[in-house]
């Protein structure tokens, strides 16, 4: 029965991050956190594939402090186990260090037959952290997998690039990230959050890893952020009459030149 | 699941829930505390006011953890005219007094701490999980439903808010009135707080709570506007029934406020960042039904109607924080599940709930006086106006222009018995 | 050794990447060098002035297959920076090849520039919401995406093609490719798209948006789940930081959202229009003009008063 393991990351939900129209800096102040949309597809996987054939899931996370409110989430979701990596390195990691944080807690925690990821973070949709986890243990990618199966010891999946669609096996073990279509996350029900509360959360410090300190060094440092505003007219018609608005739309976009 | 049994579950970490159960899980009870909101606070925009005697209730330490934005000093009172106001400003550094203290709080991050402590204190606390039904069995209410799942309890506390579906399911409002609630719609400005600090006439984290008449087309209902750090929350109430036939909606009524010459110098430049739209129960004593409790089953906070609104003073949290307070304590003292109910609407009167209500049963008439939304407002400023007017020409006597600029907005009899009619209210 | 690499599976593409490769040369005064997939695309780069093209021979498969032979071959050349199409394709190559060379790897990259300590990029956070400037240490990698510069102009200079002997990685078994059928359409090249979300309740529906396409001259663009879940309409028209970016002269976006993830692909248009019926709708504030209505209702008046 398949040992599976399921990286997520606890991101800022962007829909509550506000642009300062002033500096156009960024005020989080009020953005709450939340599982990276795409993760949730791939812990709604891993549940899925242990459903239907057994096995365990266990959960894997590396984020600043804040990970902590992450891991009820994560196992009410249907996760067995977390291992949370909680460190303020976090806050600069870029992908190469978080890669090998990830594959030195898989290498202390594994072996799984299978690691599964997002198809990228909602924050940095990097869309490499898959690949580089698996160059990294030496497993081959499935990556962009809209379904997965498990074979005996091969895993299966659909693949979707973009231009084309292709079915793809690997032996196991093997990573494999998920697109969003893959599936729907399941909204977790009342004993699911109970049950959640007596599942392990095992912290890993960082210097536990035994990483040695160039491999915590981000190749990629961020120098400076800057919020995107929409500098837009705004001109709204909501009359309730929609024929009124209509004829004022196709004025204006006859003014625009536009028909 | 063996330990899929609670000695009680709280429906609603709002203030009520938060309330009963952190008080319940001090006193060492198994107590299930949910809430639909992905995380207690998540579904309760904006910002109001709270009393903070009602936390001291609960429990004298909360108040030092409490996120309060500001202590609110200064009272103001608004009475908008077309193109202005007459504002009465009470500052009073106390703060109130001793114990009568009162605090800005943004509901989102009051609800999550008050949830944290419960959780803290010893509750289970389980959001994104919405309570669909009750439980019942001969008779009695036995536990509730989410979803698949069942959850018993030896009693359940519908916390659920002003539209509770549980009390109804349980049979308890047969009477519910619609008028016995207001349409309230809040919003949050963001502003600088040396901006409100200037505005406001405050200083080191003092607040200013503002409440506002004549802003409402003329229905009944006021506005209320209090600083927080960082933003301001600024809303209307007005009678639904009223706003359903006017055929404006409220959010209009809000933007006009913000454009009023008196309100727009004080929220100039302030980013909205949040709105929501709510009832608020209002009627004090004559909007709380009849039963509140059935076997298994104690009914708190909004879900209860508690609610006052004396045109100045809007209190529901802390209406709500003493009644979860309430039930917590009927379920610790009562051995027997048939008793609690009883001990519940006693615990009611003895922490002062239900004597207030009553206190203040008519100050709700106050509100069908409805020249006291438009008419007597503008009046107001007209009087001022010619008080303070000086043009050259001879003044005219002071009395009588008084009495003509008055019945030019309202008749000499109306006027009397508007003013009978509010001594009897009061 | 040393130099700035550049490839991609897409010929046009990688002719594109040839332009920030050729600036950079110039700043760091190393060599241009393109990994080719085949001998003919390895001829048509050939001309636009790289100083070396490697043909990669015995590749067979998918390019992301690649990617491990690749790697191999650009430690030893000891690359300093590599460019890579920002195909799916290409960005699993490009962060396979980052994860072996110990390399920084920039997705989407976008105003690439030497910098102190390193390359200078752009990128997009948080779905569109903020773009951050980065500098990525030597090594670096960094994948671009079609459409970010034009290719260079052809250059007259001559340039050997040396072959390289690839092997692919045998341990992703393809058993079937399909290429998506290409729509036809290339809505990048577009002047006028009319962009359909899941405020339409049924595929036949987008007959509504169809006929205003018809009255504008535009073509049909969608959100992501119109194509990814409903496939409605075909992947290559969905709008977004997955999807495509487009730059049309007028974008009329009617019932979606405009959740930034989607807008990051067309807000760069030169004037955008909404129909939505909840005036709260994000789109709005990315609009210039909007009309807050029924798109059931205010789609067909919109085609009729445009039609005359
Ligand atoms: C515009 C406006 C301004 C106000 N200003 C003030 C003020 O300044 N001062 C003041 O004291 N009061 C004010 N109030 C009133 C105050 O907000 C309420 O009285 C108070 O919130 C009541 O608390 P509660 O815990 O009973 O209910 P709520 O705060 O409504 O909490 C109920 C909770 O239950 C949850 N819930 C509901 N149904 C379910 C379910 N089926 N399953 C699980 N969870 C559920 C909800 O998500 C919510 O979190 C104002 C109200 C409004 C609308
Ligand atoms: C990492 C990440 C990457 C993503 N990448 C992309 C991407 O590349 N492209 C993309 O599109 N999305 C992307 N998304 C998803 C994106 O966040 C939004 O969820 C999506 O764009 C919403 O699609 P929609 O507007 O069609 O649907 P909805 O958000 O559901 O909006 C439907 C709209 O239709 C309106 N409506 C409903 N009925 C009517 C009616 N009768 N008349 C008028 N209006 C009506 C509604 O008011 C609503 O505003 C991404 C998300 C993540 C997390
Ligand atoms: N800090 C992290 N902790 C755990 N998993 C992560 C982390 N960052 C990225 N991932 C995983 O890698 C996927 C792709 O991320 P990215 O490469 O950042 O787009 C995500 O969807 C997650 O599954």
């Amino acid at each position: 029965m398949p040992n599976i393991l399921v990286c997520f990351k606890w991101v800022l939900d962007e829909q509550d991050i506000k642009v300062r129209p002033a500096d156009l800096s960024l005020d989080s102040s009020r953005a709450k956190g939340k599982i990276s949309d795409f993760d949730r597809n791939a812990i709604e996987a891993a549940v899925g594939l242990v459903e239907a054939q057994g096995g365990r899931v266990d959960a894997l996370t590396f984020g600043g402090p804040s990970v902590k409110n992450a891991l009820k989430d994560v196992l009410s979701r249907g996760a067995d186990r977390v291992l949370w990596i909680a460190d303020p390195l976090a806050e600069t990691a870029d992908a190469f260090v978080t890669a090998h944080v990830l594959a030195a807690a898989i290498r202390q925690h594994g072996p799984y037959d299978l690691v599964l990821c997002g198809e990228g973070s909602s924050d940095a949709f990097n869309q490499q952290l898959p690949v580089r986890l698996a160059a990294l243990l030496d497993q081959p990618c499935l990556s962009f997998a809209q379904t997965l199966e498990l074979q005996g010891d091969r895993a299966r999946a659909t693949r979707k690039l973009g231009d084309s669609v292709e079915e793809a096996e690997a032996g196991l073990p093997a990573v494999a990230s998920v697109l969003g279509e893959m599936n729907k996350p399941r909204i977790p029900t009342l004993k699911q959050v109970l049950g959640a509360a007596k599942k392990p959360q095992i912290e890993v410090p960082l210097a536990a890893l035994g990483l040695e300190a160039g491999l915590l060094r981000p190749r990629s440092t961020r120098l400076g952020v800057r919020g995107f505003v929409m500098n837009r007219r705004n001109i709204i018609f909501k009359e309730p009459d929609a024929a009124a608005n209509v004829a004022r739309l196709a004025a204006s976009l006859a003014s625009e030149g536009l028909c | 699941m063996a330990d899929d049994s609670f000695d009680a579950i709280v429906v609603g970490a709002g203030p009520a829930g938060c309330a009963c159960a952190y008080a319940l899980a001090r006193y060492g009870r198994n107590v299930l505390l949910l809430e639909r909101g992905n995380e207690p606070g998540a579904k309760n925009v904006s910002g109001g006011r709270l009393y903070a005697y009602a936390l001291d209730m609960v429990d004298p330490e909360l108040r030092s953890r409490a996120p309060f934005q500001r202590r609110i000093v200064r009272e103001q009172i608004m009475l908008l005219n077309e193109g202005g106001a007459v504002t009465v400003d009470h500052h009073d550094p106390l703060g109130g007094g001793e114990g009568a203290d009162s605090h800005s709080v943004i509901r989102a991050s009051l609800d999550a701490w008050f949830a944290q402590e419960a959780e803290a204190a010893g509750a289970t606390v389980a959001s994104g999980v919405k309570v669909d039904a009750l439980l019942e069995e001969g008779g009695r209410i036995v536990g509730i439903r989410a979803g698949e799942d069942e959850m018993r309890a030896d009693i359940v506390v519908a916390a659920d808010g002003v539209n509770s579906v549980l009390a109804r399911q349980a049979g308890l409002f047969p009477d519910v009135k619609p008028h016995a609630v207001g349409l309230g719609v809040k919003e949050t400005l963001e502003l600088p707080d040396e901006v409100i600090d200037a505005r406001f006439g405050l200083r080191d984290g003092e607040g200013a709570a503002r409440v506002a008449v004549g802003c409402t087309a003329g229905m009944a209902g006021g506005a209320f506007l209090y600083t927080n750090r960082g933003s301001l929350s600024l809303g209307l109430v007005v009678n639904p029934e009223q706003a359903g036939r006017s055929g404006r909606p409220v959010q209009e009524l809000l933007q006009d406020l913000k454009a009023h010459p008196a309100v727009a110098p004080l929220v100039e430049g302030a980013v909205p960042v949040e709105f929501s739209a709510h009832l608020v129960p209002e009627m004090g004593h004559d909007g709380v039904p009849a039963r509140l409790h059935r076997e298994g089953l104690l009914v708190a906070g909004d879900a209860a109607r508690f609610g006052i609104n004396t045109g100045l003073i809007i209190r529901g949290m802390d209406l709500a924080m003493v009644s979860g307070l309430a039930a917590a304590q009927a379920i610790l003292a009562s051995p027997t599940r048939a008793g609690v109910g009883e001990t519940y609407m006693r615990r009611l009167e003895e922490l002062s709930l239900l004597p207030s209500l009553r206190a203040l049963r008519n100050y709700h008439g106050l509100f069908g006086i409805e020249r006291i939304f438009g008419a007597y407002p503008a009046l107001a400023g007209d009087v001022m106006r010619f008080l303070f007017r000086v043009d050259g020409s001879v003044p005219a006597p002071m009395l009588g222009g008084i009495r003509r600029l008055a019945t030019s907005r309202v008749p000499f009899g109306q006027m009397a018995r508007d003013a009978w009619k509010g001594f009897r209210c009061l | 050794m040393a130099g700035i690499f550049v490839y991609s599976e897409d010929a046009a593409l990688a002719g594109q990447l040839l332009t920030p490769a050729l600036e950079l040369k110039r700043a760091l005064g190393q060599p241009v060098a393109v990994l080719a997939p085949d001998p003919a695309s390895a001829a048509a780069l050939a001309a636009l002035g790289p100083d070396r093209v490697l043909v990669l021979e015995g590749a067979s498969g998918s390019p992301e297959a690649l990617a491990p032979a690749l790697a191999a071959l650009l430690a030893q050349e000891e690359a300093q920076v590599v460019l890579v199409g920002a195909t799916l394709r290409g960005k699993h190559l490009a962060a396979h090849v980052a994860a072996v060379l110990g390399a920084g790897l920039a997705s989407d990259a976008r105003a690439l520039a030497p910098a102190e300590g390193g390359l200078g990029v752009q990128r997009i956070l948080y779905g569109g919401l903020a773009v951050s400037d980065e500098v990525l240490a030597f090594p670096a990698v960094a994948t671009i995406q079609a459409g970010t510069s034009p290719a260079p102009a052809p250059s007259a200079a001559e340039v050997a093609i040396e072959p390289v002997q690839v092997q692919a990685d045998a341990r992703i078994r393809v058993h079937r490719v399909e290429k998506a059928a290409a729509g036809g359409v290339d809505i990048a090249a577009s002047r006028r798209l009319v962009a359909v979300g899941r405020g339409f309740r049924t595929r036949e529906d987008l007959d509504l948006a169809s006929s205003l396409a018809g009255a504008l001259h535009a073509d049909l663009a969608c959100t992501r789940g119109i194509a990814e879940d409903e496939h409605w309409l075909p992947i290559e028209r969905y709008i977004g930081i997955s999807g495509r970016t487009v730059k049309p002269d007028l974008y009329v976006a009617a019932g979606l959202s405009g959740q930034v993830q989607h807008m990051v692909g067309c807000r760069e248009s030169r004037v955008i229009v909404a129909v939505n019926s909840d005036e709260r709708a994000p789109i709005f504030e990315a609009a210039d003009y909007g009309i807050v209505g029924d798109l059931y209702q205010v789609l067909p008046l919109l085609t009729a008063a445009l039609a005359k």
